[in-house]
């Protein structure tokens, strides 16, 4: 079967479109080509709007990570304007983002990523009759169980922003909704509410004693809940051989806070660095867009409507320093400092998929935290100057990654606005030096021929992708 | 047309007891505005009527929809409709996937051809031949075409496929249309929001599978029963409003007692929608209530009104509230400088309440 195309997609239980075009040899994908097959081109609409037009329009790029979007937007807005939120503002915004970043995890993982191992090739395995009663898409027992603890952690964004998805409270001074009293006990009941579904159900133990594993042997230990049926899957087919990635990773930093972020910013390959974005480019090579490879701060986005030969997706391939990163939980798990994380670095299937475990098992705590330190009485909003000519950027970590917004205001009016979401990064194409994406990278090598594609689909979604925010 | 089961019949299956679903009943009786009354036809309906078949299909978009349908209030809500309706194909739900899943289409289409609904979240760009959003490797359009071709009607699902939303803002990149300007042959019922709330979108289908019709349409073609008043009309900050009472800047004193929010931008006066009613997340909050303005994001056009926070000015003008409500209740967004002028004629009531108070205290 040597040379021969394939076209996987399009990708249902993915948000938005996806076709990854595999080249197989020998049993195996020789090459990967990843393409995002929709645009809508909100960085052009942006053009000429007032700045505050950010604040509504970019959430709805996407549905699922709206708020990520918002926060992004605001902070873009506020670094712009050299202003500040109040430090209670801060608090409220990475508390309401903390619980769509929380209810992205659950669903991912419940609804888009477990529902593969009930299909019926697996039947000859001792853990599928489990698989199919807990996650048959649609009829098995643990998405109505998801949906009813995820609707049940929303009243948070019920409360404090207004309504989700696209939540209107964030502004680059703080939030709209000053939480009462009241208001706080009523969070932290949803709060203990959600971390009895997580300890009843997904980890059949204490959030903490999954907090504490550090090793990956720890790690297989574990034998509780949904996440122990994943660890007895993931032993049995071996998830951490399939879709190793490069090792290399990139955080912007969750929840910025006054006395810094929740979960640390920087880069990582195989070592720490600080985050430094000077060497940052949006390559353009083989993506249908025109003009070179340009910092976000000063790039434009225009597509290519001819659809040139050579190039394959709308989306763009960010670099930094030449170079593609993975970004996401793992990448912020591992950047961080986690033992686990750090042990799982440079790992594949299994690797990302525990490491968004661990995450919502931290988010939880945190979400506990940040709650407690709520002061109702204090200023929830330092309300920002009108902003006539600036530029800045506003860099977050939505639950698939990194996400970052540059804007230039001049005369009141945005005069650029550049993104690069999570799986802009993930699902990049190749850039000018032919060097893949990370997710084209992962791919490379996985068994797979014309009637099975599975462990391509494990893969793909490991990354947890979000198409819609890819190319917006 | 093949046997198919009744809704009642799946959601036993799925363990829903009786009293969950007669307890789902009369909420979606309360939601659809209809009397106690209605809840045996209701369960009737459910009990005895085969499901519908739907076909949920996705263009441009951001899948707020599809979020905001899997959360509907009750608990019960999603898994009833969700059993209620056979969602045969939706691909963020379903089990299938690529060609699989195309294939699922095609079987859905082929089996209730002429029966059943076809739900469109997001609209299809139709610039370059419609490559802006391509599934299965084909335009987007094609597949709504293809799809809408034997549904016995549509619903648009959000302010994407009833209107066009933020995509098609100026200078609408990729030309994203709404439905309607592509479907013309028939009868769509549109849901606008960015995204419709949950129980909206469960009480118009509910609606559809116990009456076997449409639900009754506005003159824009949404379910009158969701869509005939404004934000403003039953908005908790409304006294506010009248009294003259209003927010000046965000967090400010009169932000945290709970003033009308109409000088910070809200759209609420010329919204229709069931937000102050029905609310968000399981009835927790909507959007006023958490200190920002409506933006009127279930209106046509409300991506291009100017920026979101400019107050509204335009439209003729009318003295004092009474007019106010008169004109509301039978057109849409006639007001603004009419709000201006009342904002001022409040303001005057409230001056000239104080000056008698003081009158009166005096006198006292």
């Amino acid at each position: 079967m040597s040379g021969t195309r394939l076209v996987v997609g399009p990708f249902n239980r993915v948000e938005g479109d996806l076709e990854v075009h595999l080249t197989l040899s020998g049993g195996r994908v020789a090459r990967a080509e990843v393409n995002a097959p929709l645009y809508r081109g909100f960085e052009r609409m942006l053009r000429g709007r007032p700045p505050s037009d950010a604040l509504t329009l970019t959430p709805r790029i996407c549905g699922i990570c709206s708020i990520s979007q918002s926060a992004a937007a605001a902070q873009a807005l506020a670094a712009a304007g050299a202003h500040r939120p109040a430090p209670q503002g801060a608090l409220v915004t990475a508390l309401i983002h903390a619980v769509e970043n929380a209810a992205d995890h659950l669903t991912h993982f419940n609804l888009f990523f477990m529902p593969d191992f009930a299909r019926p090739a697996y039947a000859a395995h001792p853990w599928h009759a489990r698989a199919v009663a807990r996650f048959t898409a649609m009829e098995g027992a643990a998405p109505r169980e998801v949906l009813e603890a995820r609707a049940a952690l929303m009243h948070v964004l019920g409360l404090l922003a207004g309504k989700w998805p696209h939540t209107l409270a964030i502004q680059p001074g703080g939030v709209t909704r000053s939480p009462s009293a009241r208001d706080k006990v009523r969070i932290l009941s949803s709060l203990r509410a959600f971390r009895q579904y997580l300890e009843r159900t997904l980890f059949g133990a204490p959030l903490e004693a999954f907090i504490a594993l550090d090793s990956p042997a720890a790690l297989q230990g574990w034998d509780t809940g949904d996440a122990g049926l994943f660890m007895e899957i993931a032993a049995d087919l071996d998830l951490d051989a399939l879709g190793r990635g490069a090792g290399r990773y990139l955080s912007f930093g969750a929840y910025a806070l006054t006395e810094g972020h929740g979960f640390a910013a920087g880069l990582w390959n195989g070592a720490p660095a600080p985050l430094e974005l000077s060497g940052l480019v949006e390559d353009t090579a083989h993506s249908w867009m025109l003009g070179g490879p340009a910092h976000p701060a000063s790039g434009h986005t225009e597509p290519d409507e001819d659809m040139r030969d050579g190039a394959y997706s709308w989306c763009k391939a960010p670099r930094l320093n030449g170079l593609p990163f993975e970004t996401g939980a793992l990448a912020r798990q591992v950047i961080d400092g986690h033992p686990l994380a750090r042990a799982l670095a440079g790992g594949g299937v299994l690797a990302r998929v525990a490491a968004r475990l661990l995450e919502l098992a931290r988010t939880q705590v945190l979400m506990e935290d940040l709650t407690a330190q709520i002061m109702p009485s204090s200023r929830f909003m330092a309300p920002a100057p009108d902003l006539r000519d600036g530029a800045g950027a506003g860099l977050v970590e939505a639950a698939r990654g990194a996400l970052g917004h540059w804007v230039r205001v001049e005369e009141g009016r945005i005069a650029s606005y550049q993104i690069i979401a999570p799986t802009t990064w993930n699902f990049s194409p190749r850039d000018g030096a032919g060097t893949p994406g990370p997710l084209e990278t992962a791919l490379e090598g996985t068994p797979a021929d014309e009637g099975a594609t599975l462990a391509v689909q494990h893969i793909v979604r490991s990354f947890d992708p979000c198409m819609v925010c890819t190319v917006h | 047309m093949p046997e198919i089961e009744t809704f009642y019949d799946v959601m036993r299956r799925q363990g829903i007891t009786r009293r969950s679903f007669m307890k789902y009943c009369s909420l979606t009786a309360a939601a659809l505005g209809l009397g106690p009354s209605f809840v045996p036809r209701i369960a009737h309906a459910m009990e005895t009527k085969p499901r519908t078949p739907v076909i949920w299909v996705h263009g441009l978009e951001c899948t707020c929809c599809s979020e905001s349908f899997i959360r509907s209030a009750h608990p019960l809500a999603k898994d009833v409709v969700l059993s209620m309706i056979s969602l045969d194909y939706d691909d963020t739900l379903m089990a299938a996937a690529g060609h699989q899943a195309e294939a699922a289409l095609q079987d859905t289409i082929d089996r209730y051809k002429g029966n059943y609904i076809l739900a469109v979240e997001g609209n299809p760009p139709l610039n370059e031949d419609g490559m802006f959003c391509i599934v299965g490797g084909k335009p987007f359009v094609e597949q709504l075409r293809h799809a809408a071709e034997h549904a016995k009607a549509i619903i648009s699902w959000g302010a994407c496929a009833s209107y066009g939303c933020v995509q098609a803002a100026a200078p609408n990149p990729t030309r994203a249309t709404p439905v309607h300007k592509v479907i013309t042959d028939k009868p769509i019922i549109k849901v606008p929001g960015c995204p419709p709330i949950a129980e909206v979108m469960t009480g118009v289908i509910t609606y559809m599978l116990t009456f076997d019709r449409l639900p009754e349409l506005d003159r824009q073609g949404r379910p009158a029963m969701f869509y005939s008043q404004r934000i403003h009309d039953k908005c908790y900050r409304r006294p506010h409003f009248d009294a003259g009472q209003f927010v000046e800047q965000w967090d400010d004193e009169y932000a945290r007692k709970g003033y009308c929010l109409y000088k910070m931008g809200c759209k609420g006066p010329t919204t229709y929608n069931a937000c102050s009613t029905i609310r968000w997340n399981e009835g927790v909050s909507f959007p006023i209530q958490s200190g920002h303005g409506c933006i009127g994001c279930s209106e046509d056009g409300f991506w291009d009104q100017g920026g979101f926070y400019d107050r509204l000015t335009k439209v003729n003008a009318f003295g004092i509230e009474a007019n106010a409500d008169k004109i509301g209740a039978t057109a849409a967004g006639v007001l603004g400088a009419g709000i201006a002028l009342h904002v001022a004629a409040s303001a005057l009531k409230s001056a000239q309440k104080k000056t008698e108070d003081n009158k009166t205290k005096e006198e006292a």
